[in-house]
């Protein structure tokens, strides 16, 4: 047992009780919803969110740094999805991971990737020059695949209907991801460029909880859109970023973006209706289930657009029960996948969703964040679920039906 | 002067719309009652009953009852089926076009539209509609009163089975910031009532703060809390496990801290109440104005002219409750119409502090002649005298006789009514121990803002349990300090929010910044005086492992009420018992709220529940309701034969509502209206000179043919009980006026005409409208089968509620099957 004397004027105290929905703490019931909602579920350790809430109401802000409930928690709202006072995880654990106490907890990789991306635009270190380098290559690789000159690849084009804000992956381990959603573009006959300002679409200061860190990162892609005068960003399916970026981005900068934003799938999805995307749903001759990821559904209200486009692309969608707004989070949210040494740990907080991923029977699953992607990949493997795991845009790219 | 052109319409018929439409229809208005069912009662009337070893007080019963009065009551017309379609505004009423296709044109609306349950499908993660396993309490009622519950849960011997409170209340985010009042008080007693009917079961009720409001409430919440587990935190979301199909919850273990899953048989979901679909429908028609909530329990609610509200439509309430709006509602109603009341004169109002005061000098507002024995100022109309010298008080409704002491003498007055408000003793809890030196509550509310302390401890629910008046009076409190700019922490063990709006005052603390801290036991609080003020140590609830220290300036703590002797006087001198805790308090729901077991004698204010100002208020209105419009005179049908009387008084001993007084000449006389019938001077009179319009039963009785089963059921609950059931032939049904009736001789004729078993079945105790019928029943039947000769199954007594239609039939059935073994 220990002891803590009551200290309600802490930092902690001061950044929450704004008293906006989200972030007023003080209003909390105590009803414990949130215990019951968790993530987590019944797995050992993790966080209690009533307890997170508690402590920093009552202003015991070094025992919530000391519980290490900080980084356990996958900031995937599913607790407070249902809070009577309309109480905010995501703000209460980012604005706690953002306090000096807490500041020595941070995981390495992210500090590590942050500085990175402050310094060279890029969280795995890429520089300016190798970016461009890679894009150059890949592009040049493209047009020869697609047997068409015009089949362009382009960085730093001023006035592009399109900015790409590609996952750094895209420009590492996974360049086939990116082709993939060059072949989308080239498909939907607009022009689109990549930018060597800031390379991908992560933004891990929302991780940390540091909004000068979070703003300046959003605020280098805004201005570097604005710049380039393009007329809509789109974003790699990434969670966090959609969340940033669509919800919170107004607030960091003070002011809205000058240009439209929105996500691969939706896109893919946009362009369909319009008659101009063409998917051959034969080359995916199975049902496939789809997972939300926190980020997009629950958190920035994105539920529908995925679900379509694959209903275009494979033979139905099947749900994972529970979804949408009750949807089980991966198990590698909040930073977690981020962080090398959470292997072991991500394997527990996803048991859950193996457990959901498994009740289906099926072979096949789709997400539209790559960060959930891998997690629940590895997921797959570990639990031998046997199921293959994509990317709605990867998906809607393999079947694409090309007019020449 | 009567008007019986006036017509009323009563939408809805609840227990609110009948209460009301009783009241008016005995006042000789023509009552049109309309409900969109096919069957008068309301929710109520689908409740099960609640008694255990006695009655619960629920009231459910009193619903069939009120079903069977208001079908027979010749100024009402029952429209079922039918709910208004059009209204228009007339020089002196309505126009009301029925969806029956009828127009009646009443000049006044009673709008008792009643409630919808919460629909808890709106909460996906709770499962309902998806498991099967997952009930809401009205469906526990339903199961209850069929007597089916047993098989739904497979005849588990030990199902773990777990209530969750608040499912659709108390949510801001949902717009429903309020309590809906009963759902706490409905969970325990049907905790109380599976336990009784499976000792086995393992029950877990989850609450946000147990609303232990009421001494009724309290009582059963400390027994149970030692029979089931009390887990603070309500899950939002329900699992299943997929091996075993059982339901799975997580929760916070209170020991460890960790998340843990629970499994259960079965979870039944406290839903709360909304507005009645009916009401929306028809707001606009009305011209009324529900507040967001769809009720009209705030100031912001308008109602239009000629039109009244009762019962839930006005905002969540129980059935008690109900009933009592419903006939303030008529009683307004009478009075708009100018309906003459009842001569005004001559109330006493007893009791010695602010309340009674109140009650004394709103009465003489009222136009009573009214006498008060207390201190308050005297007004017109209300003279006030010594409290405390009161000698005797005699008689019965209409006419008691109080004799009392002045200035060295005695006098006697007479009065119509009484009313009952002693104040109980407030201690303060300030000299105790560890409370040494805190400041009582009423005077830290006292102080004004600018001289409080900077840090203040309000610590309730500690040495005494928490009141209504107590924690509402500590929440405003520190909203104003809070609001002053002082830091204010409230240590509780449930934060009690009854009330309209008590829900939206705790918000709006929190909001201000008041702190809260929760404590399980008071064990768990350690108080330390120091140097500068207290330094207290507890174990916060919420946050398991942890104990936190908190320093004030200042600690302050509710005083407590305890009976003391003006209420101790009042029960004796009024031959009224004390309820477990020593307060007054009808202990039969048939005479609750305000009214004593003795007609004319009411209780009123802290002496006899919970009771707060807002509450006094209605109270109050309940009675004036009583009072101005009482209703004819009612007469039950037993005379005393005046030359065969032997003057002995037995039966003015005897009868539990003193409604037998001694006339001029010294001779027993029993007062109609305050004869509730129970018969028990017929039964005791010792030269038959009670004669009964019931006597016929004893003729009836030698008719019997042989090998009958004969039940000899109480006319207000087992008979009533028998209603729906169509009995087979050899069965033969007795009403009678009261269990007791069924005395020895009366069994011994049955049995000697040959029948071939006797059944007596009457009231719980506790709700015997004759106060000791039913316990007396059942001496009778022990005395019975004390006789040689009697096999022990010859003769059963039972307990069946007016409601409790499946029972009877079942052990009518049990019964037969053991008469044909035989
Ligand atoms: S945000 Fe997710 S992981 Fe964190 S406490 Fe809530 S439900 Fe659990
Ligand atoms: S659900 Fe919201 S109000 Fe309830 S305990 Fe959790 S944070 Fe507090
Ligand atoms: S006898 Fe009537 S009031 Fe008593 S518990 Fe049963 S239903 Fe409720
Ligand atoms: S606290 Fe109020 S709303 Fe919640 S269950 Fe109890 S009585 Fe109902
Ligand atoms: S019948 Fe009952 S209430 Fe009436 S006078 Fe006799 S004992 Fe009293």
């Amino acid at each position: 047992m220990e002891t803590a004397i009551l200290e309600k004027d802490t930092e902690l105290s001061r950044l929450l009780n704004r008293l906006t929905q989200g972030d007023n703490i003080d209003e909390c019931l105590t009803c414990g919803i949130c215990n019951s909602r968790c993530t987590w579920f019944d797995q050992q350790g993790g966080p209690v969110p009533r307890q997170i809430v508690r402590m920093a109401l009552l202003g015991l802000e070094r025992e919530l740094v000391d519980s290490r409930m900080l980084w356990d928690c996958l900031i995937c709202n599913r607790c407070t999805q249902d809070c009577p006072m309309g109480i905010d995880m995501d703000q209460v654990v980012t604005k706690a991971r953002g306090t000096a106490a807490a500041g020595d907890q941070i995981p390495e990789d992210i500090s590590k990737g942050i500085k990175n991306r402050l310094e060279l635009g890029d969280v795995n270190g890429l520089t300016k020059e190798e970016f461009v380098e890679t894009v150059e290559w890949v592009a040049e690789e493209f047009a020869d695949d697609m047997e068409d000159p015009n089949a362009l690849i382009l960085h730093d084009q001023p006035d592009c209907k399109f900015l790409y804000l590609p996952n750094p992956r895209e420009l590492g381990i996974n360049l086939m991801h990116l082709t993939a959603m060059a072949k989308l573009f080239y498909a939907m006959k607009e022009t689109w460029t990549l930018s060597s300002n800031h390379t991908d679409v992560t933004n891990w200061g929302y991780f940390v909880g540091k909004t000068d860190v979070e703003e300046q990162i959003a605020r280098r892609v805004v201005e570097t859109a604005e710049a380039l005068n393009i007329e809509t960003l789109v974003l790699s399916e990434c969670g966090h970023a959609y969340h940033v970026l669509n919800c919170r981005v107004e607030q960091l900068l003070g002011r809205k973006p000058g240009f439209n934003i929105v996500s691969m799938p939706e896109l893919c999805l946009a362009y369909a209706k319009k008659g101009i995307l063409k998917f051959d749903p034969e080359i995916h001759p199975y049902e496939i289930a789809y997972h939300d990821p926190c980020n997009i559904a629950r958190k920035s209200g994105g539920y529908d657009a995925p679900r379509e486009l694959l209903a275009l692309c494979c033979q139905g969608v099947r749900e994972l029960v529970p979804n949408r707004e009750d949807g089980i989070c991966c198990g590698g949210g909040g930073g977690m996948l981020q962080d090398s040494g959470t292997t072991k740990k991500r394997m527990s907080t996803g048991k859950p969703k193996a457990d959901q991923m498994r009740a289906t029977g099926l072979e096949h699953l789709a997400t539209a964040c790559l960060s959930c992607h891998r997690q629940l990949g590895e997921l797959s493997t570990h639990y031998e679920l046997g199921m293959k795991v994509d990317t709605v845009a990867g998906l809607a790219s393999e079947c694409l039906v090309l007019s020449h | 002067m009567t008007h019986s052109s006036d017509s009323v319409l009563v939408l809805g018929g609840g227990i609110a719309g009948m209460a009301a439409a009783q009241t008016l229809g005995d006042s000789n208005i023509q009552v049109h009652l309309a409900e969109t069912a096919d069957r008068l009662g309301g929710h109520a009337a689908t409740w099960a009953c609640m008694a255990t070893d006695e009655c619960r007080q629920c009231g459910a019963c009193l619903a069939d009852d009120m079903v069977h009065q208001t079908g027979c009551h010749s100024n009402i017309s029952v429209h079922l089926n039918t709910t208004l379609d059009r209204l228009e505004k007339t020089k002196d009423g309505f126009t009301a076009h029925l969806t029956s296709g009828e127009t009646v044109t009443p000049a006044r609306i009673i709008l008792a539209t009643g409630f919808t349950p919460f629909d808890p499908s709106a909460l996906s993660g709770l499962q309902f509609g998806r498991h099967d396993k997952v009930i809401t309490t009205a469906r526990l009622n339903q199961m209850l009163k069929a007597e089916t519950l047993a098989g739904f849960l497979g005849n588990a011997p030990q199902p773990e089975i777990a209530f969750i409170q608040c499912v659709g209340s108390r949510n801001r985010t949902l717009d429903r910031d309020f309590c809906s009042q009963v759902c706490c008080k409905i969970s325990l007693r049907h905790s109380d009532k599976l336990l009784h009917l499976l000792p086995d079961a393992d029950i877990t009720l989850f609450h946000m703060d147990l609303q232990t409001i009421g001494k009724e409430t309290r009582c059963l919440a400390a027994d149970l809390s030692t029979r089931i587990t009390l887990a603070q935190g309500v899950p939002a979301e329900i699992l299943t496990d997929p091996d075993t199909s059982r339901l799975r919850v997580i929760v916070e273990d209170p020991d460890t801290g960790a998340r843990v899953a629970k499994t259960f048989d079965l979870v039944v979901l406290s839903i709360g109440m909304s507005p009645s679909e009916e009401l929306n429908r028809m707001a606009g028609q009305l011209d009324v104005r529900p507040n967001l909530w769809g009720f009209f329990n705030t100031p912001d609610a308008a109602l239009a002219d000629g039109i009244h509200v009762a019962g839930c439509a006005a905002g969540p309430k129980d059935i008690l409750g109900s009933r009592q709006e419903g006939w303030t509602a008529a009683a307004a109603v009478l009075k708009e119409l100018r309906h003459d009341p009842a001569p005004k004169a001559d109330i006493l109002v007893w009791g010695d502090g602010h309340n009674a005061d109140t009650i004394a000098r709103t009465l003489a507002e009222n136009g009573h002649t009214t006498v008060c024995f207390g201190r308050g100022a005297a007004v017109d109309g209300l003279t006030v005298l010594d409290p405390g010298r009161i000698l005797s008080v005699d008689g019965t409704a209409g006419r008691f006789t109080v004799r009392y002491e002045q200035e060295g003498g005695r006098s006697t007055l007479t009065c119509r009514a009484i009313i009952a408000a002693p104040e109980p003793e407030y201690q303060t809890l300030a000299g105790q121990a560890d409370l040494s030196g805190a400041l009582d509550l009423t005077a830290f509310a006292g102080t004004p803002a600018g001289q409080l302390p900077e840090q203040t401890a309000i610590l309730l629910d500690y040495a005494a349990p928490e009141t209504k008046a107590g924690s509402r009076l500590a929440l405003n409190k520190a909203l104003e300090a809070r609001n002053a700019g002082r830091k204010i922490t409230v240590i509780m063990n449930k934060m009690l929010v009854h009330g309209a709006q008590g829900q939206q005052i705790y918000d709006q603390a929190r909001k201000a910044g008041v702190k809260f801290l929760r404590y399980n036991i008071p064990e768990d609080i350690q108080i330390q005086k120091t140097d500068t003020g207290f330094s207290l140590t507890l174990k916060e609830t919420t946050l398991p492992g942890t104990i936190v220290t908190l320093h004030c300036d200042q600690l302050v703590i509710p005083e407590t009420s305890v009976p003391g002797p003006g209420i101790d006087n009042a029960a004796r001198l009024l031959k009224q018992e004390k309820d477990r805790e020593g307060f007054l308090q009808s202990p039969n729901v048939r005479h609750r709220l305000t009214q004593s077991p003795r007609k004319g004698i009411y209780f009123a204010g802290p002496a006899h529940d919970d009771v707060d100002h807002t509450d006094l208020a209605a109270e109050l209105d309940g009675i004036m309701a009583d009072l101005d419009f009482p209703g004819p005179a009612q007469h039950a049908g037993v005379e005393i034969n005046q030359k065969k009387c032997a003057q002995c008084l037995t039966c003015l001993r005897i009868c539990p509502h003193q409604a037998i007084f001694l006339n001029e000449k010294d001779r027993p006389e029993i007062v109609p209206n305050a004869c509730f019938g129970c018969h028990l001077c017929v039964a005791n009179c010792p030269a038959l000179a009670i004669e009964s319009a019931s006597s016929a039963l004893d003729q009836a009785a030698e008719e019997r043919e042989k090998d009958q089963t004969v039940v000899l059921a109480c006319q207000r609950s087992a008979a009533l009980a028998a209603g729906p059931l169509t009995l087979p032939d050899p069965v033969r049904l007795i009403s009678v006026p009261c269990a007791s009736r069924a005395g020895v001789n009366l069994m011994l004729k049955l049995l000697v005409a040959g029948a071939a078993k006797v059944i007596v079945a009457g009231c719980h105790g506790g709700n015997c409208r004759s106060m000791n019928g039913s316990t007396r029943a059942r001496e009778e039947v022990s005395r019975l089968l004390a006789l040689p000769g009697i096999p022990p199954d010859k003769v059963t007594w039972h307990s069946v509620a007016a409601n409790e239609t499946q029972k009877l039939a079942r052990i009518i059935s049990d019964t037969r099957i053991s008469s044909k073994d035989l």
